[in-house]
């Protein structure tokens, strides 16, 4: 098939018009690289210098590359942010500025539940709250989910944390290993509190 | 180490080094009269009409625009530029008639994704018709069928002409792309059958990819005896674009398809610098090689400035190899490499910058020409997609602009801007121009070229404003926190049956430009031959 389509290129027959009315080939002139194209590259090196100054890319580049679950999980998990797990989590409800929605989603500002003890805290952070609770002199019937199966000790610990040390509320800081202890105190419980009157119980 | 200091450094150092090289290449960048460059051609010059598709009418007029004077040119020149082309006819014939049959696979799988999008419960009863393996197919069958089937195909025919020699061992070149195209369509049987290497660009499977490397090989090898034999003592620019693309392909391909080689984000990483390298060091230089030479050669005029030329080349060269990082924005790699990526991603400016200017300064006063010639329309508009898709993908890089265009329609319109609107514009360009001169027989019939060129200019630009929408909308609604997913998906719909409308048009081109390429491939239709090439005629390209 390709024999039959392209010609001999010997054959007296052939068209060579084509190769007969075309231009020369092409060439290049010498004309100087215009100011513009020189003053862009400049500017584009100087933007360049400073990207990679002000981005200040400084992680770890190992991290990523061929780790399975025993390797990361070996990581320590100092770097827990609370700030960032309340963003994920609690905001949605409670809003970033922890004040809530009214009549629906209960203030973290301000909150007795908040500030007081970190074991009631802790409780509903494990296991949710399901039933009527009153806060800052309202009464709430939502729902809370719970964040037991969810986050780990450290990172309730630092959720806790975070949410006692903003908004002007001033509890202490909440640790992992008191987290630990309030979850293996209620280890056999699945259901989520009973409203504001079976966490009084707790205190 | 800090590792921001040694990127900056190294950052500096290394396009200190570039600009110092690019600078010692053409010592006085600056200087208007150096005598390089000049030994290349042979004489006169000017403007000889090309007019595929005009009427006499059109013809005459083209050549006032022209500014010509033009004669016969001489003997030796003439049987020169005759054994050239009697050189590389086959092999490019072969490489041009694999390119047209992937081009219309390419669509048609291309147009059935497309309409799943947004009629998905069409043609859902075959697995090999599911969305992700045709659209897969249309991806590889473009990839890896037509679009480097049409740039090496053109390749070959331009080398010996701009070496003024013949090409040597242009059987290999048969040989390599028969073996290619068994391995194309092997590599696409078992993206339909399900068996693929699960990597973006990289799909089919590597032992299949085996032809790919061999054929790719031999396809290169005229490449280099060829310039061995050149009579030439300057290489034109469009020889260099030619020569690094051959060598960077294998390069790519052969480090990317190593088995046991990359894992975890470290393979995704390679992915990434396989996949944009691909398309800008494999499909980019080819094509602006192509431009380089088309656009010139049609008009009749030098190329503006040697200098642009160089810093063009050298700095696609530098910048290109590191900007892949950019599709990992957001993911788990490291994060100089990210930053590094994005910097490339901008520095790209300077030579789509250098490369527009020369294009545009060339063909400064000679836009009238556009009107007649097919080949400059299409070289031309592909040139100005170039300019665009470039600026637009280094601007997307910019993780404030990523942020919204990643994963959404935003990102593969812009690929099409690229490879559609840029790459396979060029081509068609470059096969009007190179076909008659392969076949020795003009282009029956000269209606359908305007037809291939309205049906697929409008057709694309339908298909890159509703794509283009569409991803801004489905961009923004996913950053909205306050809509559900699905929102994202509904505010596509319409836009995706535009770009399916867009899509019909452009593959109705590619149905009219086949049939045109077969009926002149099979000496079809009306003989339009003639001598008379000092009086214009209504003749084809």
């Amino acid at each position: 098939m390709i024999r039959r389509h392209v010609p001999d290129m010997q054959a007296q027959t052939r068209n060579d018009d084509p190769q007969r009315r075309e231009n020369l080939d092409p060439h290049e002139s010498l004309n100087p690289v215009p100011r513009l194209m020189l003053g862009l590259i400049g500017l584009l090196l100087v933007w360049a210098v400073y990207y990679i100054y002000t981005a200040h890319p400084n992680t770890r580049p190992a991290l990523g590359d061929r780790r399975n679950v025993e390797v990361l999980a070996a990581v320590p998990s100092k770097a827990v942010d609370g700030a960032q797990i309340f963003g994920a989590n609690c905001a949605a409800c409670h809003q970033a500025a922890g004040t809530g929605i009214p009549q629906v989603f209960p203030p973290l500002a301000g909150s007795a539940w908040v500030n007081g003890g970190d074991q009631v805290l802790i409780q509903i952070l494990l296991h949710g709250i399901n039933g009527s609770i009153e806060v800052a002199g309202n009464t709430y019937n939502g729902v809370m989910p719970a964040f037991g199966d969810k986050l780990g000790d450290a990172e309730i610990a630092a959720v806790a944390s975070y949410i006692r040390s903003q908004w002007s509320n001033q509890g202490a800081p909440v640790t992992p290993e008191s987290v630990a202890e309030q979850r293996k105190r209620t280890a056999d419980r699945s259901a989520p509190w009973n409203g504001g009157a079976e966490l009084a119980t707790l205190k | 180490m800090d590792i921001p200091l040694l990127l900056l450094s190294s950052f500096i150092i290394a396009v200190t080094g570039l600009f110092f090289f690019i600078w010692s290449l053409r010592k006085g960048l600056l200087d208007p009269d150096a005598a390089g460059a000049k030994v290349i051609f042979s004489l006169g010059e000017i403007g000889r009409i090309e007019e595929p598709a005009a009427t006499g009418a059109g013809q005459r007029e083209l050549q006032r625009a022209m500014t010509a004077s033009h004669g016969e040119p001489d003997a030796t020149e003439l049987q020169a530029r005759l054994a050239a082309d009697a050189s590389s006819a086959r092999p490019a014939f072969v490489l041009l008639g694999f390119a047209v049959f992937w081009l219309l696979v390419a669509s048609l799988a291309g147009l059935t994704s497309s309409i799943k999008l947004h009629e998905p419960d069409w043609l859902t009863q075959y697995a090999w018709l599911s969305f992700g393996r045709i659209r897969t197919i249309h991806l590889n069958a473009v990839a890896y069928g037509w679009a480097p089937m049409a740039a090496l195909g053109v390749a070959l025919w331009m080398l010996p002409r701009l070496l003024k020699t013949t090409l040597e061992g242009a059987r290999f070149a048969v040989w390599g792309a028969i073996l290619w195209n068994i391995g194309l369509a092997i590599g696409v049987g078992c993206i339909a059958v399900g068996i693929n290497d699960g990597m973006e660009w990289l799909e089919i499977p590597g032992q299949v990819g085996v032809l790919f490397a061999v054929g790719g090989a031999m396809i290169g090898l005229p490449l280099v005896f060829t310039l061995r034999r050149r009579k030439v003592e300057h290489l034109y620019v469009s020889v260099w674009y030619m020569g690094a693309a051959l060598f960077w392909f294998p390069v790519l391909y052969i480090v990317a398809k190593l088995p046991n080689l990359h894992f975890g984000v470290e393979q995704a990483t390679m992915n990434w610098w396989f996949g944009h390298n691909v398309l800008g060091l494999f499909y980019t230089p080819l094509s602006l090689a192509a431009v380089y030479y088309f656009l010139p050669k049609v008009i009749g005029r030098p190329i503006q400035s040697y200098n642009l030329s160089l810093i063009g080349f050298w700095c696609l060269a530098f910048f290109y190899g590191q900007v892949g990082g950019h599709h990992l924005v957001g993911g788990p790699v490291p994060e100089w490499l990210v930053t590094l990526s994005i910097v490339q991603s901008i520095m790209m400016i300077v030579p789509v910058v250098a490369f527009s200017l020369n294009q545009h300064l060339t063909m400064r006063g000679h836009f009238a020409a556009l009107k007649h010639s097919p080949t400059l329309r299409f070289v031309v508009l592909g040139g100005m997609m170039y300019t665009l898709s470039s600026i637009q993908g280094s601007f997307e890089a910019l993780r404030s602009v990523n942020t919204i265009t990643h994963f959404t329609h935003f990102t593969v319109a812009h690929a099409h801007l690229g490879l559609y609107g840029f790459v396979t514009l060029v081509m068609f360009g470059a096969i009007y121009f190179a076909m008659p001169r392969i076949v020795s027989r003009e282009w029956p019939y000269p209606k359908l070229i305007a037809a291939h060129f309205w049906l697929v200019a409008i057709g694309f630009a339908i298909y890159f404003v509703s794509l283009t929408t569409a991803g801004l909308l489905q961009g923004y609604a996913m950053v909205d926190a306050s809509k559900p997913f699905m929102e994202s998906v509904r505010v596509t719909l319409p836009w995706l049956e535009g770009r399916s409308i867009g899509g019909a048009l452009m593959t109705l081109g590619h149905l009219v430009f086949a049939t045109h390429f077969v009926l002149m491939a099979l000496a079809r239709g009306p003989k339009r031959s003639g001598a008379a090439i000092l009086r214009p005629l209504a003749r084809t390209a």
